[in-house]
């Protein structure tokens, strides 16, 4: 059935929502802005057409709100909802709400969004699609039944214990030892409540060295379903991605196979717009185990889009007007290699949070880049939010090409100032010999921490330039000081 | 960091260059006793900024010289060493090291050369061996001028081991003054010890160091005419400060008995207390009929030179001004006298300065040594520090008794105790009662063995009162060398990494072990500020940028930059805004000043203090087994007792060890930093 969207409401701030008014604006598509107090003055309030107060700092009273947004958006004229990532995006009850307010979902349906959600049963439709999954247990409310699995399976340590609902690294622990048990089941349930609502946990074995790879997919109400290829996500910090890539290292059969088999289990289960299927690949057995579908758009889209040309907002917002997907399988044809990383306003060496106000942003130009950036110069990188504040992507025609843009893109205009980020972390990183020859793992950066840390360039002429200013500024504000 | 001051010397004809880095010791010698005349050593970059303007000249301003020194035909600049290196990081807040590496690439035909405390080196106590190897040997420097206070010989011999096996001139100098006891015959001892510790007269040159300017012409023919006599070959390089008024004459006597060096500094910088004008010499010289090699338009280049920055110095200059033949009494030496000048407007007791000289002057009598560092330090201290007293205590005249009672002592009954009445004796048995404890280690040998002897008993008496006798048991006529223990380098180096929170540069650790709390206020200070000591003018870094509009221009990297003011605005609750376009781009700074609130911060620092390890909210105090827990409640090792939440991730605080809560600082839903005190446990035992 076709729908025409006449206004978007964008339920989410920052990074997500600001590129999805790009595409909005694209299409000439008006768009509202929902925003919590903190966030009176953002960028995205400014980017949208109207723009709504929905609550107070905390999530739950402004981004999580469903009904407060709901009414958002039936009270500026939006006919249709995209929640972007994270927040309400794989929340099916709110894409219920939200159809049942009589609004276009701009996502996969609720009833795809619920049974993916439910990693067990995720888990279980995809063994059954003959997609193989990681050894695991599902249901678990007690480390003495961990502690029996493990036995019976012979299953050695490491081993994960994740949220059923989960998502984004948050409410994962990771047990090396027996006695550590107990207390990371209490941490994981405990943070699987906070973030997600439910505690429910299960557990799997921890993949060492494992790659993770991950693959795109649009589809649309006709069972159309066409993938656009893979991306690598391995480079992790704390199981949250930092580095993405697009395609992976690995070899082309292998590329073909896993995409092929990600197709097949999204078209099994009536997948309808933009999801990704993750999948962890160990390079010692050369095999690849389903680990769960995200059921929305992805932080890191963006590369999948440089090597294909697609605007995958876009494609989210014809299927949710019920036209068929604008191209065909054999149309997508990658022909260049893009990389992405995530500017975190983060202390590069602990991962600390950095709050505070940026003070100073510049971003690079040049051939070959795409910034993302969900802020603007002087404003609060507040503490209740991701502290995701920019992407910065770089392609060219294949990996080596990719990473010089990055360098350049890195070290050239890239100024930030007032919030510590990860940028000297990513510089270390992509200039690694063992990151460079794609030999990697997600254990990469804990296990090179200290060298990637060294790695980290003492200083540009500019940070001196402004350490002389700050001098002047000092002096000439208090005068000669009694220590000349 | 570049630079991009060039000068093209004009006027200069010919090269005169006759020594440059990199030639031998020996060659060294050489080619200064095949020089016809004497040459000249320029001491404008050290003694000069030392002597009269409190060290405070800033190697922005003297690196404008360099480029003439490099076609001056100097036999050595002294740009390194003494108290230098000490203010250097204390108010100029420049490193040595990178003095030494801009003054190398602007003037690459001189010697560098630095003047060195034997084993107190640029500090001011007595480095163990290892210390002194590894420091020597991270100092790019092609002259090392070498003195001990005592006229130790012996507490040079590892500075002198180590730069001759760089390759580097040594340059042994005896202390001079003029006293009775310093004898010819003295010194001839001195030189004895010196070219028997050095293998030879070949490759070494022999300094006479007159550091206070006390030695009238005749003494000073006298005495170079003796060691020339014995010791013909023997190169002699004369240092002289101008404070007594007859530095002229004195070098010129010293040149004619065959001294080949001679110190000066530019005419322009010429005061009261550092080294006789180059251009004066050059004339005053060449009239008698000794030639000096000395490229003389180019020298008058440089005195033109320092006419363009010195009137920044005016501050700095010492509120005495006018030469003082008195000192060839009280013994300051001039590199000490700023600084001490310096110490008593602080001190406020600059009004007592004639008494302290005086007092001085009577107490040098007393102990034999040679004023200067650290021995002028040590006089400098005890002596200001009796007089201070008795001010204190008596008032003025008190300090009038008290110079009474001394050189009645002292000058009328030749240190006769037992003339003294019986009062006065208990005095002097009182007056080293309070002295420094510098005093009190160089009475018992700690710096080496004293000169001519160690004080008369009572003075012991005096300092260690009923322990004098235990005390002059334990005395040592040892060399420090031979009595301290190698420091433990590798626990040092960790101490600095610990402080600054990195590994250290080498030249940060040198620096360190030479004056560890200064080192690092200056790696902080230019942690914050980067290079601004080395690119601001003179001017700016002194008093900022003033005027709206007033600009600063300078170079980073070869590359230009510009500061402008925009505007100070007024204070406002402890903040001044301040508004400058830094290259074009509009900033605002808000400057605390001294009176802002400081918002105070418990950080965990004690074994049982508890820091949040990441900077987050805490949502939770206690565990959820047993709920909140309370100040006084017991708690087992590994048990959570907070949990701090960051951008949605858990971060449980664990307990490290068994114990009871004693403190907690914080509360629920509060914003807490990376290090602020949660908690403290106090351990069970």
């Amino acid at each position: 059935m076709q729908r025409t969207i006449r206004k978007v409401l964008v339920a989410n701030r920052g990074v997500p929502a600001v590129r999805i008014m790009h595409t909005c604006r694209d299409r000439k598509i008006p768009t509202t802005a929902v925003y919590s107090t903190p966030d009176r003055l953002a960028y995205h309030v400014f980017m949208a057409d109207t723009a709504i107060h929905i609550g107070d700092a905390p999530p739950i009273v402004s981004y999580l709100n469903a009904n407060r947004i709901i009414e958002a958006a039936l009270c500026s004229g939006s006919n249709a909802i995209h929640p972007g990532w994270g927040f309400l995006a794989e929340n099916a009850d709110f894409a219920q709400q939200v159809i049942d307010a009589g609004l276009i979902w701009i996502g996969p349906s609720p009833e795809v969004i619920r049974l993916m959600g439910d990693k067990i049963r995720a888990k279980e439709i995809a063994r059954r699609s003959n997609v193989p999954t990681v050894p695991g247990i599902e249901h678990v409310t007690s480390a003495e039944q961990i502690s029996t699995w493990m036995r019976e399976q012979e299953i050695a340590f490491p081993i994960i214990i994740k949220a059923v609902s989960g998502g984004g690294g948050k409410g994962m622990v990771r047990v090396d030892q027996p006695e550590q048990i107990a207390q990371a089941l209490v941490q994981a349930r405990s943070e699987a409540k906070k973030s997600f609502g439910d505690d429910a946990v299960l557990v799997e074995k921890y993949i060492e060295h494992g790659r993770h790879i991950e693959v795109q997919i649009v589809a649309d109400e006709y069972r159309h379903v066409v993938h656009l290829f893979e991306r690598e996500c391995t480079l992790q910090r704390r199981n949250q991605k930092i580095i993405e890539e697009a395609p992976s290292t690995l070899e082309n059969d292998l590329r073909q196979e896993i995409c092929v088999t990600a197709a097949r289990l999204m078209r099994r289960i009536g997948y309808t717009s933009a999801g990704t299927v993750e999948f962890i690949f160990e390079p010692a057995t050369q095999s690849f185990y389903f680990l769960e579908v995200n059921t929305r758009l992805q932080v890191e889209h963006g590369i999948t889009e440089l090597i294909t040309g697609l605007d995958i907002v876009s494609i989210m917002l014809d299927v949710a007007e019920g036209k068929p997907l604008p191209i065909k399988q054999l149309d997508v044809v990658p022909n260049r290699w893009a990389l992405e990383v995530r500017l975190n306003a983060e202390d590069p060496k602990t991962f600390g949070p950095s709050f505070g106000k940026i003070t100073r942003l510049r971003t690079p130009l040049g051939p070959n880049v795409r910034v993302l950036l969900g802020t603007t110069e002087g404003e609060d990188i507040p503490p209740y939010y991701d502290s995701l504040f920019m992407l910065l992507m770089a392609s060219g025609a294949d990996r080596a090409d990719a990473l010089r843009v990055m360098d350049r893109a890195l070290t050239g205009d890239l100024r930030i100032e007032g919030v510590k980020t990860l940028a000297p972390l990513l510089l270390s990183i992509i200039r690694h010999p063992k990151f460079v020859s794609g030999d990697f793992s997600t254990k990469f950066i804990e296990q090179h921490l200290p060298e990637l840390v060294s790695g980290f360039s003492e200083r540009t002429s500019e940070d001196e330039m402004l350490r002389v200013a700050q001098y002047v500024a000092e002096i000439s504000a208090l005068g000669s000081q009694s220590w000349m | 960091m570049e630079t991009s001051t060039t000068i093209q010397p004009t006027g200069a004809q010919g090269d005169y260059t006759f020594v440059r880095p990199g030639m031998t010791a020996r060659e060294l010698v050489q080619a200064v006793r095949d020089l016809d005349g004497v040459c000249l050593t320029s001491v404008s970059m050290r003694d000069a900024g030392q002597s009269d303007f409190k060290n405070r000249h800033r190697i922005f301003d003297l690196k404008a010289l360099a480029p003439l020194f490099n076609t001056m035909g100097l036999f050595s600049a002294e740009t390194h060493g003494g108290a230098r290196w000490h203010v250097g990081i204390m108010n100029r807040r420049e490193s040595p090291f990178e003095e030494t590496r801009l003054l190398r690439q602007l003037m690459p035909n001189v010697l560098l050369q630095t003047l060195i405390r034997e084993t107190n080196m640029w500090g001011y106590r007595p480095y163990p061996k290892n210390v002194i190897e590894y420091a020597v040997s991270q100092v790019d420097i092609d002259v090392w001028r070498c003195f001990s206070f005592l006229n130790d010989v012996r507490n040079m011999r590892t500075v002198a081991e180590t730069v001759m096996k760089r390759g580097r001139l040594f340059e042994p100098a005896i202390s001079f003054t003029v006293a009775d006891w310093a004898t010819d015959a003295y010194y001839l001892g001195v030189v004895r010890e010196i070219v028997a510790l050095c293998g030879g007269v070949d490759e070494i040159m022999l300094c006479i160091k007159d550091m206070a300017g006390v030695g009238n012409p005749a003494r000073i023919g006298q005495l170079v005419t003796t060691i020339k006599q014995h010791y013909p070959e023997l190169l002699i390089h004369y240092h002289r400060h101008v404070t007594d008024g007859l530095a002229l004459p004195a070098l010129f006597a010293a040149a004619q008995a065959g001294a080949k060096i001679v110190d000066v500094q530019e005419d322009a910088l010429v005061r009261f207390y550092g080294h006789p004008p180059i251009l004066g010499v050059q004339a005053y010289f060449e009239e008698g009929g000794i030639h000096v090699h000395l490229n003389r338009p180019v020298a008058e280049q440089a005195n033109q030179k320092v006419r363009e920055w010195i009137g920044h110095y005016e501050w700095a200059e010492s509120p005495f001004k006018g030469y003082d033949h008195g000192v060839t009494k009280h013994r300051m030496p001039g590199g000490a006298f700023p600084s001490s000048f310096e110490q008593a407007e602080k001190g406020g007791f600059l009004h007592l300065m004639p008494a302290v000289l005086r007092v001085m002057g009577l107490y040098n009598q007393i102990v034999h040594y040679f004023d200067v560092t650290p021995g002028s330090q040590i006089t400098w201290v005890t002596c200001s520090g009796i007089v201070n007293r008795y001010a204190k205590e008596q008032g003025e005249a008190g300090v009038k008794r008290l110079i009474t009672l001394l050189s009645t002592f002292v000058e009328e009954q030749g240190q006769n105790l037992a003339a003294m009445s019986e009062a006065e004796r208990d005095e002097l048995l009182q007056l080293f009662r309070n002295a420094p404890g510098d005093f009190k280690n160089l009475l018992v040998g700690s710096y080496g063995r004293l000169p001519v002897g160690w004080p008369a008993d009572w003075v012991y008496q005096s300092a260690f009162g009923d322990e004098w006798q235990t005390k002059i048991k334990g005395r040592t006529d040892l060399s420090p060398l031979e009595t301290l223990t190698d420091d433990n380098l590798a626990k040092i180096r960790q101490s600095l990494a610990e402080a600054i929170g990195r590994t250290p540069t080498e030249e940060e650790f040198v620096l360190y072990l030479m004056h560890p709390k200064d080192a690092l206020s200056f790696i902080e200070f230019r942690e914050k500020y980067g290079v601004a000591p080395l690119v601001l003018p003179t001017d700016v870094w002194r008093n900022g940028l003033l005027r709206t509009g007033q600009k600063v221009n300078f170079e980073l990297d070869g590359k230009p930059c510009c500061i402008e003011l925009v505007s100070v605005g007024a204070e406002h609750e402890g903040v001044i805004h301040v508004v400058m376009k830094v290259n074009n781009v509009t900033r605002v700074y808000p400057v605390a000043t001294p009176r802002a609130k400081k918002v105070e911060i418990r950080r965990a620092k004690a074994t049982g203090d508890i820091g949040a390890p990441i900077n987050g909210s805490v949502w939770r105090i206690g565990n959820p087994k047993r709920g909140p827990i309370q100040v006084g409640d017991i708690i087992r090792k590994g048990e959570e007792v907070a949990n701090l939440e960051a951008m949605k991730m858990e971060n449980a605080i664990l307990a490290p060890f068994d114990g009871r809560i004693a403190e907690i600082c914080v509360k629920l839903n509060d914003i807490v930093q990376e290090g602020q005190l949660l908690l403290v446990i106090e351990k069970t035992v």
